[in-house]
């Protein structure tokens, strides 16, 4: 039972329906932010306890890690708000905060064994910073997704709510690249810690995990060469959901299925 | 819903709807002019305060009669001040009391009596109004207070709303389009082609936008050049046009050329130097100045008039659709303002029959001798305080505003209170 962590579900469910009123109502300041904050808060005590009771950053679970991932993502929406005073990426990324802590609540708390392998600080950060760099993907993710959206609003002269809600396409776009850059070099550096860790801990080196990081970072890169390279806008967007759609396989299937040294069992 | 009839406010006006032409200019007042028009309203009597409103689609005398009612005396009093028959002035115009005059200005704060539903201007126009009433002490209690309360509910109606959000104008809702896929417009460049009324109007908006970088090219150079020095805009050559295409982020077309000035091998080599960044194209010529085959361009946008029009059409609707929800925000505002002002008529009211028993008590008492007058003072004491403890309690705790300002009205009229 992880009752900090269903109350961060209901803080964070009800942070959406204010997120959804906001857009519909334009005075609506929406307290969206402030109740991610507090779910954030709550869910940080969660994680707190499950890493204690554990005796490490909680990633040896998948609900754990499930969490973590969930709490970095409300992490990236806070700072949205914050920096750009942007409410209109509420809606579509508290359901992924959402989704993914409900995920780490209802999913089987067992933990593989701890073992020199997955101690450590190396191998903290190492697993941090994937969790983050995902973050920053999923980030991405949406900002496409609203991308596409607002293109093909302004294209089809469709000015209703969502299309004075939503930013400017340039706007969109400047904050994918943030988020794509940010994910890039924290994924590079979290590869080269496993890597590190690895090395020393006498793990193979050949594991479809490794595999997936390389190519999702090659993913990511070939979008920041096309955004430079004339390919600004949906084509970029797309690419971007092709990259989180990686990013989500890699993160399930090849964990659950393919990986050797990554198992969340 | 209130439904009081206080006849001492009083709303007398001439609109777009009702007055034609002739008759909305020989009352249309210039700020000197309303200044005039207040100092003379209460200087001669006619009313105890008043505030005038006055826009190119409206001309409104607000007034709170110093007596029973008003109405008459304030058509007089323009139909001698303007030099129009009364007649014309009362056919062209209309005339409101009490709610229905508070409720008329809340709508006219809000923009929902405007021609364009929602529109901002007025608001500002209102409170233009209630500054210069202030200025010559012509708003006192009550319409100062109905004045603000309307212009909170005309701010409240734009954010709590739709009704406001969605532009109405070609002009606008292109301004907005750009807007969307730029950002912010000030660090932009926009290429006007032609220099004709539209491009001027165009142009002008842009400018009211945020645009800071306007680019004109025509056909006759000195058109262009008097355009650019009103608007503080560079002129190119028409010659340059295919290849400055690429600098331009907004490419507005108005000239009257029989053939497109802007092809699309033109905006493919643009694009190609703009390493793809988008590039926004609005067609309001006709013929079009933008070759159709632009439209299908990578990150290219273009619009014509045809299809602006429709996004004003629809955006029409739009704000339609927010009337209710508004409406709702206004009777919620005018519920407040009445709430205040029928505590305010209460007030006057317990002073004066508080006053008039006292008066009764006094003169009963007067006919006594000096000793009976000491003996029986506490007794007159006790039946005053108790004979004005029931009314009052009664009048200030009933809630309906209304039915508090017929209450008082009534206790006025059966005690003979105004009386001299």
């Amino acid at each position: 039972m992880h009752p900090l962590g269903w109350a961060a579900v209901v803080l964070y469910a009800a942070a959406e329906i204010l997120a959804i009123r906001a857009m519909f109502k334009p005075s609506g300041q929406g307290g969206a932010p402030l109740l991610v904050a507090v779910g954030l808060g709550v869910q940080f005590a969660d994680l707190y306890l499950t890493a204690r009771s554990l005796g490490s950053v909680p990633y040896r679970t998948l609900g754990g890690s499930m969490a973590l991932f969930g709490w970095m993502l409300g992490l990236a929406y806070l700072v949205l708000v914050l920096r750009h005073r942007e409410r209109a990426v509420g809606p579509f990324l508290i359901p992924f905060i959402l989704a993914f802590s409900i995920l780490a609540v209802m999913l089987p708390s067992y933990a593989t064994p701890a073992t020199a392998a997955t101690r450590g600080s190396l191998f903290a950060f190492h697993v941090t910073l994937a969790i983050l760099a995902y973050a920053a993907f999923a980030l991405s993710f949406v900002l496409s997704l609203l991308y596409l959206i607002q293109n093909y609003q302004i294209r089809r002269g469709r000015t209703g709510v969502l299309f004075a809600r939503l930013p400017a396409l340039d706007v969109i776009g400047r904050m994918n690249r943030t988020s794509v850059t940010i994910g890039i070099v924290v994924l590079a550096v979290s590869v080269c810690l496993g890597v590190a860790w690895a090395r020393r801990v006498w793990v193979g080196l050949v594991d479809a995990k490794l595999l997936f990081a390389l190519i999702t970072i090659a993913v990511y890169g070939a979008v920041l060469w096309m955004d430079r390279r004339g390919w600004a806008g949906p084509r970029v967007a797309l690419l971007s959901i092709v990259g989180f759609i990686l990013v989500l396989f890699s993160y399930t299937f090849v964990n659950l299925y393919l990986s050797q040294s990554h198992v969340f069992r | 819903m209130i439904e009081a009839h206080d006849a001492r406010l009083v709303v007398l006006g001439w609109d777009f709807r009702g007055a034609n032409g002739a008759v909305r200019e020989r009352v249309a007042f210039t700020a000197e002019e309303v200044r005039d028009g207040l100092r003379r309203l209460l200087g001669e009597g006619v009313v105890a305060e008043s505030v005038i409103v006055s826009t190119c689609h409206r001309s409104e005398i607000y007034g709170l009669a110093a007596g029973a009612e008003c109405g008459d005396e304030l058509a007089r009093f323009v139909s001698e001040w303007r030099g129009l028959d009364r007649g014309v002035l009362e056919q062209a115009g209309f005339r409101r009391f009490g709610t229905e005059a508070a409720r008329h200005l809340f709508r006219v704060a809000a923009g929902l009596d405007s021609m364009a539903i929602g529109e901002s201007e007025v608001l500002g126009q209102v409170r233009q109004a209630l500054s210069i009433a202030r200025e010559t002490g012509s708003s006192r209690a009550v319409l100062h207070r109905l004045f603000e309360s309307a212009v909170r509910a005309g701010k409240r109606v734009r954010t709590e709303t739709e009704i406001a959000v969605h532009p109405l104008s070609v002009a606008s809702i292109a301004v907005e389009l750009a807007d969307k896929v730029f950002g912010n417009l000030g660090e932009r460049t926009l290429l006007l082609l032609g220099s004709g009324e539209t491009g001027t109007l165009f142009a002008r908006h842009a400018l009211e936008a945020g645009l800071r970088d306007l680019v004109i090219a025509n056909r006759t150079r000195e058109h262009a050049e008097e355009l650019a020095a009103r608007v503080n805009a560079r002129v190119i050559p028409w010659e340059s046009v295919p290849l400055e295409i690429a600098t331009a982020d907004v490419v507005v077309g108005t000239t009257a050329s029989p053939e497109p000035v802007v092809r699309r091998g033109h905006v493919e080599a643009a694009m190609r130097q703009r390493k793809g960044r988008p590039m926004f194209f609005l067609d309001l010529a006709m013929p079009p100045d933008i070759d159709p085959g632009v439209k299908g361009l990578y990150n290219v946008f273009v619009y014509d008039l045809d299809g602006l029009q429709d996004i004003a059409t629809e955006n029409r609707r739009r704000r339609a659709r927010e009337i209710p929800q508004a409406e709702g925000i206004l009777e919620e505002e005018l519920e407040r303002f009445f709430g205040w002002y029928g505590n305010l008529s209460v007030i006057p009211t317990v002073t004066d029959l508080k006053r008039r028993l006292e008066e009764i008590r006094d003169g009963e008492l007067g006919r006594l001798t000096a000793e009976d007058r000491e003996r029986l003072r506490p007794l007159a004491d006790s039946m005053v305080a108790k004979l004005l403890h029931e009314p009052m309690r009664r009048l200030k705790s009933e809630a309906d505003p209304a039915r508090k300002l017929d209450r008082a009205e009534a206790i006025r009229h059966l005690f003979d209170l105004d009386r001299e």
